[in-house]
């Protein structure tokens, strides 16, 4: 009986240790990943840790990066064409993106092919007016006209890549962030 | 439920035999339903190798109902951006008319494009144009319309105290876009079925006729019922995590619905958040179970100094 006991103790105890260290291993590959994805439609690869750094390459959405360092919210990763430099943490994801969460196809490794590209997503680059299916819509509906021009207004507001960087930049936010 | 009426009208000999019929019937129902929820195109191959002369009635009268979800989830998915835009155009226009027109203050409107852009490059989704108009109107409300058009009410601006808040529950009508949830949860959208692309020439006649009925959907499933609430929930826990990618405060999200909880008593519901979306309580709930993902989320950005100048133009 104390033999059983002894060997049940024993098993608990590596049981145990072997939980645990699986565990701690996967928190640390969590916290310190050795890969990350990129998960903006704006991704500066920075010469340093700071917004204001020269920006080294523009990442295209979905590039796998392999990491370097992390410091201070700021990872440091090298690309698949060995450019090395700085990205804010919010621009990456521990997971690689899948097409289906983009809702585009195309779209990993080869925007230009995309129905989509990445400059779409700068309205500044796709000012539009009310598509003509939506004007049709708006004939059958009897939509007046006035109501046309709202949604013209609200399809023809800029708001391109400088500006969001200058708006971030004022509000100290994120990769602005002091 | 249907699998299990139709292994009943199986006649067996004995309690064996049919107990063993039963597992195997369950077994070749199981692995293709499996797989459509995954993936319906696997699905059907699977049916394909299971039963190829297709002579098998029960599994033919499966590959009928799976082939249904899969044309509706093909149909409402597959759609190109283009077309998913002309949709939501068509509901923005009836937003409009539901809600109000938009407050004529270009610096207001053009600061919460940008907070709304700036949020929507860091989404699950942050490859296509994303628009945010203010909208004159008493309810406390935002909605997004497909493609990417996502308006929010002055009354729910009026009443944030910084700009996190806004961030968050624009982030929240992103995640929406971004999950195409409206598309989804048009389960009979017939309009949508075998239709990749609309065009011009689908606006005529009939198919025109079919495309208003589509808004007139949407329009109930938005301004009327609301979404399913797992979408919301989603659209919440998203939209958080958005926020807090882009550096604003993801507790801003709390905030907000903390405030409408507050106002709840007192508001016209018709409409607005309150009536379109899942009670306030378990919302709260879930995106503070949230916040333990974020624990420096208290030191991220709220700017409060600039959103208070810009809700003076309210």
């Amino acid at each position: 009986m104390r033999a059983k006991a002894i060997v049940a103790v024993l098993l608990t105890f590596v049981l145990g240790f072997v939980l645990f260290s699986s565990t701690a291993n996967a928190e640390s590959a969590a916290a310190d990943p050795e890969k990350v994805w990129v998960r903006s439609s704006d991704a500066g690869l920075k010469s340093d840790r700071k917004a204001s750094s020269e920006t080294v390459a523009v990442l295209p959405f979905g590039a796998e990066l392999d990491v370097l360092d992390y410091e201070n919210k700021w990872y440091k990763v090298s690309t698949k064409d060995e450019e090395e430099g700085w990205i804010y943490r919010g621009k990456v994801s521990k997971e690689p993106v899948e097409s289906s969460e983009s809702g585009e196809e195309g779209l990993l490794g080869d925007l230009a092919a995309s129905s989509i590209s990445a400059d779409a997503a700068d309205s500044s680059r796709s000012m539009r007016g009310l598509s003509p299916e939506a004007k049709a819509y708006a004939e059958n509906t009897g939509t007046s006209e006035k109501l046309q021009e709202e949604l013209d207004e609200v399809l023809s507001r800029q708001a391109d890549s400088a500006q969001i960087s200058e708006f971030l930049k004022n509000g100290e936010i994120g990769e602005f962030a002091p | 439920m249907k699998i299990n009426r139709v292994v009943d009208e199986l006649d067996y000999k004995t309690d064996n035999e049919r107990a063993l019929m039963e597992r195997r019937t369950f077994l070749r129902f199981a692995l293709p339903l499996g797989l459509c929820l995954a993936s319906p195109a696997y699905a059907m191959d699977l049916f394909k190798i299971l039963d190829p002369e297709g002579k098998n009635k029960d599994l033919q009268k499966a590959k009928g109902i799976l082939e249904g979800a899969e044309s509706i989830v093909a149909g409402s998915v597959d759609l190109d951006y283009e077309s998913e835009l002309a949709i939501g155009e068509g509901l923005a226009l009836e937003g409009f008319k539901r809600y109000g027109l938009s407050v004529k203050n270009d610096d207001l409107q053009q600061y919460v494009n940008l907070t709304g852009n700036a949020v929507a490059r860091n989404s699950n989704r942050p490859t296509i144009p994303y628009y945010f108009v203010v909208v004159n109107s008493p309810l406390y409300n935002a909605f997004s319309c497909p493609g990417g058009i996502i308006f929010i009410s002055s009354a729910l601006i009026g009443n944030m105290q910084d700009e996190s808040e806004l961030a968050c529950v624009l982030a929240h009508e992103v995640a929406h876009v971004g999950h195409k949830h409206a598309l989804k949860s048009l389960k009979r959208a017939k309009f949508l079925e075998g239709v990749g692309k609309i065009s011009e020439t689908t606006m005529k006649k009939d198919e025109g006729k079919k495309f208003n009925s589509l808004i007139g959907n949407l329009q109930t499933v938005l301004f009327d019922k609301g979404l399913d609430k797992t979408m919301e929930y989603e659209a919440d826990l998203t939209g958080m995590e958005t926020a807090y990618r882009t550096g604003y405060d993801p507790q801003g999200l709390i905030r907000v619905l903390n405030m409408l909880k507050a106002k709840e008593s007192g508001a016209n519901k018709k409409g607005s958040w309150f009536s379109t979306h899942p009670p306030l309580d378990t919302r709260i709930k879930k995106c503070g179970q949230k916040l333990s993902e974020y624990p420096d989320s208290g030191a991220m950005a709220r700017v409060r100094k600039r959103f208070v100048e810009y809700r003076k133009k309210l």
